[in-house]
């Protein structure tokens, strides 16, 4: 998963920049797509809530408005390994203008859900031992 | 608020990757049981189109032409993405309440609730800019 971060970088652009840098990512995008390395991907509104606290007490307007670290959109890629997909990522146009990309791999079991069940799995080795 | 978007679809990013380290055994499993009947409780329900969990490690790509690799920061720390889901749901509130439900918030997580666009803000930002330039 390429996660972007950082929504303010289009802001010091003048209109042909944004222009040309919006065209090429799009193209970017579909050629991606039609090699079959994306199956997925959007951008994300720039408003949204950020849940926190026990039973979801406190619930705030995102701070992710306007920031480096916010998470501006994300693709979905489908490729052979890490270095694929950051050879992909070397290719955003956005990041000329200072756009980050996160590339991360997606895991089939979560490792939280995993060491649990290797604790239970201890446990009961302790148990018969 | 009960605003709606276009496509239908919110994502929730879980926001923070070292809840975990505190627990005993004995609660992390009881706190992974409550997650997975969450999850299988909102599946059932035809509420999740996508969702999984990240890996922690990964590389941060910036610069010119990418030509910085770095590997993430975000191994362990509050702000790191732990996992996604994508819902389709109404509106915004609906995607809010299903996130408020969320067993994990109890263990000091947080989730990002943040509506999936059909276009992107910079394009139309784009659009818009071209066309006061072409209309002054």
């Amino acid at each position: 998963m390429l996660l972007f971060r950082g929504n303010i970088w289009d802001r010091g652009l003048s209109p042909e920049q944004l222009q040309k840098v919006v065209s090429d990512w799009m193209a970017w995008f579909e050629g991606l797509k039609e090699q079959g390395k994306c199956t997925g991907g959007h951008p994300l509104e720039r408003e949204g809530k950020l849940v926190s606290g026990k039973q979801g007490r406190n619930v705030a307007d995102g701070p992710f408005a306007e920031s480096k670290e916010a998470i501006g959109g994300y693709f979905y890629l489908q490729v052979a390994d890490e270095n694929e997909a950051i050879e992909i990522a070397k290719q955003c146009p956005g990041l000329e203008y200072g756009a980050v990309v996160e590339v991360r791999p997606v895991a089939d079991v979560c490792s939280i859900k995993q060491r649990a069940e290797e604790f239970s799995v201890g446990q009961l080795a302790g148990a018969t031992a | 608020m009960n605003r709606t978007n276009q496509t239908g679809e919110y994502m929730l990013l879980f926001r923070g990757t070292d809840w975990h380290k505190k627990l005993s055994p004995e609660d992390l499993e009881h706190a992974m049981d409550k997650v997975m009947a969450w999850f299988e409780s909102l599946k059932e329900q035809g509420k999740i189109k996508a969702g999984q969990p990240l890996g922690a490690e990964g590389r941060t790509v910036s610069g010119r032409n990418g030509r910085t690799v770095a590997d993430g920061p975000f191994a362990e720390s509050k702000e790191a993405v732990g996992g996604y889901l994508l819902l389709q749901v109404d509106n915004l509130d609906e995607a809010t309440t299903m996130a408020k439900s969320n067993p994990m918030l109890e263990y000091g997580i947080a989730i990002e609730v943040r509506p999936v666009l059909e276009k992107c803000p910079a394009f139309q930002h784009a659009k818009g800019q071209l066309l006061s330039k072409a209309a002054a």
